[in-house]
């Protein structure tokens, strides 16, 4: 199997890294750069939770090889933002959006990335842009309703 | 965990031909990668060599032309489709079928000429691209060809590819002026998932009257019904000619019963999504 020799950006951080071919950029993050916010579940583009954002746009990084990302950037939920809480993660704890909490990272991701491009989105658009997620515990009332909430507040 | 494979990333559809024609039997495209991987991971397939075509600048293209139509490249992914205002307003089937398609996510990677390739019976652009009377254009190391989309799909997860070929884009004519056309999906949830059945239609009213109608999940490939354009010749009123289309696609298409449902369901929803296709398209009540 080849190996190749990548260099990409992942929350503004520069990583230069060997990489073998079958690598998904989900498994680069969680078991070489040991980022473990992004989670690992079904792997075939199902669920949505290895959700990041690559060059900024929501993908699902178990359907990436890693050696796609060369040269690009990466931003996970540990980049998401500053020193502070965004106004996603913030209307999250107010609205009680977090059940088990294991979807969380990539609905945040998502939403961020949403909300950039979109600061003011109908109820439609946010269900489109999360609708490649999957909530376990279904409370995705309240996840709909942070999301609006914090593109008021944005 | 994945099977094992060397990555390979041609620049030019020179290398890519080459490379081709050295490792056709051992080696699979990739351009989103979204079916490959998966498949992959199920080792379903275990290619020697997976070879991306995302690094040829051409295959990237998504170019309109007035004379030519819409010529969309291999390595277009959904989401530059949908973002095209032109496919919005001329090939609306398209644009619907490729809003269809998965989720919004998995969009940014899967391209249309990855959905043919893969050669699905249930692949939502492929009946767009039947009613719309797409053609394929593919190149390897032998030369250029074009064939049309009713040919491309040959059985289940088989294609019209020769060895050593790839699908270099993928070209849509101007449909004629006034034709409307769209796509409906039934699935089981509104989220992602295959398609129970899905309908595509395209209607002309000005001048001879044109009905196209191609379906998916209800054949071994996706099926072009053009006994539909014959219950739209005769007399009638608009609601008889709809009914008579419908008994058409219900008449053509041979479903199975499989997870998603049975095929009398998948039958009767045939029925039901040809009648509220084109009672939309055409305005009839």
């Amino acid at each position: 199997m080849s190996k190749h020799k990548i260099a990409l950006k992942v929350n503004g951080q520069r990583y230069e890294v060997e990489v073998e071919a079958n690598k998904t950029l989900l498994r680069l993050l969680r078991d070489d750069l040991e980022m473990t916010g992004t989670k690992c579940a079904c792997e075939r583009g199902d669920c949505g939770l290895c959700t990041v954002l690559l060059d900024g746009v929501p993908t699902k990084s178990c359907m990436v090889l890693a050696v796609e990302v060369d040269g690009h950037e990466v931003t996970t939920v540990e980049g998401i933002s500053g020193e502070e809480l965004n106004a996603v993660q913030k209307a999250f704890i107010k609205h009680g959006a977090v059940q088990c909490g294991f979807c969380t990272p990539a609905f945040i991701v998502a939403a961020t990335a949403l909300l950039k491009r979109n600061p003011r989105p109908t109820e439609g658009e946010v269900k489109e842009a999360i609708g490649g997620i999957l909530c376990r515990c279904t409370g995705y009332r309240q996840i709909i309703d942070a999301i609006l909430d914090a593109s008021k507040s944005a | 965990m994945m099977v094992k494979f060397d990555y390979l990333k041609p620049r030019t559809e020179k290398e890519l031909t080459t490379l081709l024609a050295k490792h056709a039997d051992e080696a699979k495209l990739m351009a989103g990668g979204t079916d490959l991987l998966v498949l992959m991971r199920d080792k379903i397939l275990k290619p020697r060599y997976v070879i991306d075509i995302k690094g040829i600048p051409e295959l990237r293209k998504l170019e309109y032309s007035e004379q030519h139509g819409l010529r969309i490249g291999a390595a277009v992914t959904l989401n530059e489709i949908l973002a095209s205002k032109i496919v919005h307003e001329k090939f609306t089937a398209l644009w619907e079928a490729a809003g269809a398609l998965a989720d919004v996510t998995i969009r940014n990677r899967a391209t249309l000429a990855g959905n043919i390739c893969n050669a699905s019976p249930a692949s939502d652009t492929a009946p767009a691209l039947l009613v719309l009377g797409a053609d394929v254009e593919l190149k390897s190391e032998r030369g250029e060809r074009k064939i049309p989309i009713l040919a491309f799909f040959r059985g289940v997860k088989k294609t019209a590819l020769e060895r050593g070929e790839f699908v270099r884009a993928i070209l849509v004519p101007n449909p004629p002026s006034g034709a409307k056309g769209g796509y409906l999906k039934w699935g089981r949830t509104k989220g992602e998932d295959l398609a129970v059945v899905g309908v595509a239609a395209q209607v002309t009213n000005s001048g001879k009257p044109t009905v196209r109608i191609a379906l998916s999940s209800v054949a071994p490939t996706p099926i072009l019904v053009p006994e539909a354009q014959k219950a739209f010749e005769g007399g009638g009123s608009a609601g008889e000619k709809i009914e008579k289309a419908a008994a058409a696609v219900v008449g053509k298409i041979c479903p199975i019963s499989d997870v998603r449902c049975c095929k009398e369901y998948r039958s009767h929803m045939a029925g039901v999504l040809t009648r509220r296709i084109l009672k939309q398209l055409t305005g009839a009540s």
